[in-house]
């Protein structure tokens, strides 16, 4: 219906390329883009404050563990302790009176070093037993930054960021803070809808597919593992630093354990690997739904006046967004994004039926 | 074609074992620039373990391969591929999920420097490369004509234009020596015919060195200048496909031990027009 790829014509290469063809499809872009820019100015402090930036900062995440689980198929049960790193690290060095920009750069760095000899163990094995190996570096990373006064102030110690600038403009304030958030995720949103068009990328969907046909197609399937790792583990940092700083402003280390690590890897699943949409979807329906839900039966429950034993009350909106999870892996394995794709889909050939993808 | 240079492919005494099966036996035999290259023999004679071991995949015992003159024993396939090498798999090795045009584009990694951060800055770094790059892969395109179905998703199409897809992803790379790996497999005549003319194509245009292992004996003994014959990690029968074919040992190792008699016979008494079909 608003997609029609009738009357369209590329004369050049790069017009053919070009992120979105579509001329429904870019509208659609820059109407969210719109919103988010004026959200500040929109709504009200507690939406933009309690949802947009957990939703911006989760999804930014999601995003970079995307890169490593749907771009090059390796599984990582501990993302939440890459973005420990990260934090740690760049809290530190503002303390110590480091810039915000270098400091972010630095924990992203100080996370892809060590996140790298994660991927290490990917050299070696695959699939359950990969997930194994990352597991325990999450509890190995948690452990050690919960044991080392240095690092963390020691295993109750809460850790101030300080108030940070960023290129001269301070991010004391809730608006400032969102904007960064903002700027943050979209350049990570940018790189990954890159990666789906450049050779870089292609390499990395080699060896997620069949490494040895990448191998002898000149793609070193050792060299795109680590490299995978590496990227995935510096976006992991950055946003560490961001949620640290931006989002937390306090940090301790049971807030990084593997209960982040199985948020944000459900936010990929649900949201649909390999999908730049669906991380952005994963997180709204992982950090929102039990919200909503538990709002919803507030209300069913008022307004008919009934009361529920005070458990079942606190636990009912768990599991029901549990059993949504399930229903919607079950309806459609590859995610919210492929839903999204398949109504999109549908809408290009209606009123016809048949649509080749 | 051009006489006197150096092979292309030189292996010499190849051994490999599997634990305690031989699987390769001493295999020597080397191929020579221009000419299109058989590799034939029953199921299980050590074919698609030859090409293996020449491209990497596997290191041999004993024995040596030189490419290009130059010795590549025990060298990675990656870099092996960038010494201007490019092969086929028996079962289709395809990069599902991505169009025909994003797996043909794979096969020019060697000649683009992949970068995340030319990736992050795409219209400054990237972007030129990969339109240098694309069209130098719609020139293949237009060669293999697979032009209408380059968007489509590749496990989409039949079986018979995913192998010439996977045959053009082998040649956009530029090779100077391609290895097929029974590229007609599970094809009708017609299909048959389009690869058989694709790789003779390649070779007269592009000057490639074609090494195929293939169970088509009509193919081999159409489109290959020369055949070596395997069976159980030995080489049984070589020369030109059709007097290896036609070899009392090859025919032993297909038919059995019979039907190498009755062909032996045969050439001993009168030749008759048909009827050799017969078991």
């Amino acid at each position: 219906m608003f997609y029609r790829r009738s009357g369209i014509r590329h004369t050049r290469y790069q017009d053919e390329r070009q992120l979105f063809p579509l001329g429904f499809d870019r509208f659609l872009v820059l109407a969210v883009i719109g919103i988010l820019l004026a959200a500040p100015f929109l709504f009200d402090r507690l939406y933009v404050t309690g949802y947009l930036l957990p939703w911006l900062i989760w999804s930014s995440a999601a995003l970079g563990l995307n890169l490593l689980m749907g771009g090059a198929g390796q599984v990582h049960l501990g993302y939440g302790a890459v973005m420990a790193m990260g934090a740690y690290g760049s809290v530190h060095l503002v303390r110590f009176g480091a810039p915000l920009e270098l400091a972010m750069i630095a924990g992203g760095l100080i996370s892809a070093s060590i996140g790298i000899l994660f991927g290490a163990a990917a050299l070696r094995v695959k699939g359950i037993y990969l997930a194994m190996a990352t597991l325990a570096m999450q509890s190995i990373v948690d452990f050690v930054i919960s044991q080392t006064p240095a690092i963390s102030g020691g295993a109750l110690a809460t850790l101030q960021a300080p108030p940070v600038r960023f290129l001269g403009i301070s991010l004391a304030g809730e608006r400032e803070t969102y904007y960064f958030a903002l700027a943050v995720c979209a350049v990570i949103t940018l790189f990954m809808l890159n990666v789906r068009r450049t050779s870089f990328g292609r390499a990395l969907a080699a060896v997620r597919e069949k490494d040895y046909a990448a191998e002898i197609l000149g793609v070193s399937t050792l060299r795109y593992k680590l490299l995978a790792f590496w990227v995935s583990s510096f976006i992991g940092g950055v946003v560490g630093s961001v949620l640290a700083i931006c989002y937390l402003r306090a940090i301790s280390p049971d807030q990084f354990h593997l209960d982040l690590s199985i948020q944000i890897l459900a936010m990929v699943i649900v949201g649909g690997l390999g999908s730049v949409l669906g991380p952005f979807f994963g997180a709204a329906l992982v950090l929102f739904a039990p919200i909503l839900i538990n709002n919803a039966l507030g209300d069913v429950l008022g307004t008919f006046g009934l009361s529920l034993p005070i458990d079942l009350r606190a636990h009912l909106p768990l599991m029901a967004y549990g059993a949504l999870v399930i229903g919607f892996l079950l309806y459609e394995p590859y995610g919210l994004a492929k839903i999204y794709s398949n109504v999109r889909t549908y809408l290009f050939v209606w009123p016809f039926r048949h649509a080749q993808r | 074609m051009q006489g006197g240079e150096a092979p292309v492919l030189v292996c010499d005494g190849l051994e490999l074992s599997f634990g305690g099966l031989k699987a390769l036996k001493g295999i020597s035999f080397e191929v020579r620039p221009g000419e299109i290259f058989g590799l034939v023999g029953p199921n299980g004679s050590g074919k698609t373990t030859t090409v293996n071991v020449a491209t990497g995949f596997y290191r041999p015992n004993a024995g040596r391969v030189r490419l290009f003159g130059d010795d590549i024993t025990g060298e990675k396939p990656d870099r092996i591929a960038r010494r201007g090498i490019a092969r086929t798999f028996q079962n289709l090795a395809l990069f599902k999920g991505m169009t025909v045009l994003d797996n043909i584009l794979i096969g020019r990694h060697i000649h683009m420097n992949p970068s995340a951060l030319g990736t992050l800055f795409y219209w400054w770094w990237a972007q030129r490369e990969e339109i240098a790059q694309r069209r130098i892969v719609e020139d293949v395109i237009e060669f293999m004509q697979l032009q209408d179905i380059r968007d489509e998703p590749v496990e989409a199409i039949p079986l018979g234009l995913q192998k010439r897809v996977e045959l053009a992803r082998a040649l956009v790379s530029e090779p100077r020596f391609l290895i097929l790996d029974e590229p007609m497999a599970g094809m009708n005549q017609e299909e048959k015919e389009y690869i058989a003319r694709f790789i003779l194509d390649a070779r007269e245009e592009r000057g490639v060195t074609i090494l195929i292992i293939e169970h088509h004996m009509d193919v081999v003994t159409a489109i290959c200048d020369r055949a070596v014959v395997l069976c159980n990690g030995e080489i049984i029968a070589q020369g030109p496909p059709r007097q290896a074919i036609a070899e009392p040992a090859v025919i032993k190792a297909y038919l059995g031990e019979r039907a190498a008699r009755r062909a032996g016979m045969a050439e001993v008494q009168a030749p008759r027009p048909s009827g050799g079909e017969a078991a």
